[in-house]
């Protein structure tokens, strides 16, 4: 359950774009969250919503979750494509396992909305 | 939902302003930084940092009792330990003659940077201006959560011991994939149990093509000149 100890940590990183930013409450957190990078996007938001209640800054801000599909490129053929098996993906053109990972590790706040 | 008057449009105000800020970085940024200023630390000082990782029981501190009884007329070796609660461990490495910080996270599945930070500091004053060479970071047992921390390390290590199974890399791809270095712990036991050994280096490997393996057993000494070897290694190629 590390999306505990995640979600504290943007509680003080919210806290420092606040201050940033002169303002007096953040209403809307959008986080960019890819298929592979571990944290249960439930989980995390759950974490978040209870943390935010102790903090006036945060307690009406909404978290919006948007999921990063697992998209592979291979270093072979050059096919791009989005992968279903997570772990053991092979190529959909060639079936070669040298791959490069485009995107799916995301774990990123992409902007706040506040009020100033 | 605004809470001044609890509609969930955002398009009105209530006399102030409402901005879109773009942030576009890591939701572990403040641990990420604290990392680099670790690793930053260690590179001044010379030192190799080890960050061990495995589930309850795998072995680390018992591996880490071997490796002192092996190297420690040879590289001067400290330890940080991660526990939930006690400071047993950190006690079974003192008597080892080395010495050891404890770090209790009181309910933590795992270790952050600044942790790290705060008993690197600790253990600078055991050591009396002593120079240290390795540092060993042994954290909670977790499969999980602390693959996703970056304590400033130079290496990650993986154990999982025979009686785990062999499934355990597919199940737990971020340890493997964030690590160097998979031990395969209580080799001993093989002939007790259902264990693949073949298959566990497969899916290890297709998951961190990568990854060094080595097989160890505590008990009968099997892989332990690997392992110190690879050590010695690593710190002989920082020093060039």
């Amino acid at each position: 359950m590390h999306e505990v100890s995640i979600a504290l940590g943007m509680v003080d990183e919210l806290f420092r774009i606040a201050k940033d930013n002169h303002a007096k409450k953040i209403t809307l957190v959008k986080l960019k969250i890819g298929k592979m990078s571990g944290i249960v996007t439930d989980s995390l938001k759950f974490a978040f919503d209870a943390v935010k209640l102790e903090h006036h800054l945060l307690s009406g801000a909404e978290i919006l979750i948007e999921e990063v599909p697992l998209v592979y490129e291979c270093n072979d053929c050059h096919a791009s494509f989005n992968a279903e098996d997570i772990y053991f993906p092979a190529c959909s053109e060639c079936g070669s396992r040298n791959l490069k990972l485009v995107s799916g590790e995301e774990q990123n706040i992409e902007s706040v909305e506040v009020e100033t | 939902m605004c809470d001044v008057c609890g509609c969930h449009d955002h398009s009105h105000n209530h006399g102030h302003e409402t901005r879109t800020v773009d942030v576009n970085q890591s939701l572990l940024k403040a641990n990420e930084d604290a990392a680099v200023s670790n690793r930053k630390h260690f590179d001044e000082l010379g030192i190799l940092a080890i960050n061990l990782i495995s589930s309850p029981g795998s072995g680390k501190t018992t591996l880490l009792e071997k490796t002192i009884e092996a190297l420690k007329d040879e590289i001067s070796i400290g330890v940080l330990e991660g526990d939930i609660e006690t400071d047993l461990d950190a006690e079974r490495i003192r008597a080892k003659g080395v010495p050891a910080v404890q770090l209790t996270t009181g309910g933590a599945c795992h270790l952050d940077s600044s942790q790290i930070h705060r008993g690197f500091h600790s253990l600078k004053h055991q050591l009396n201006g002593k120079k240290l060479d390795v540092l060993f970071i042994e954290n909670v047992g977790n499969l999980v959560c602390p693959s996703f921390f970056d304590l400033g390390e130079h290496i990650r290590v993986v154990l999982i011991s025979v009686p785990e199974g062999h499934d355990k890399p597919v199940k737990y791809p971020k340890a493997i994939r964030t690590s160097q270095l998979l031990i395969i712990s209580k080799s001993d036991l093989v002939q007790h149990f259902d264990f693949n050994l073949d298959k566990i280096k497969k899916d290890a490997l297709s998951l961190n093509p990568s990854l060094n393996i080595i097989v160890t057993s505590a008990k009968t000494g099997e892989g332990m000149e690997e392992w110190i070897k690879f050590l010695t290694n690593l710190k002989k190629n920082r020093k060039n």
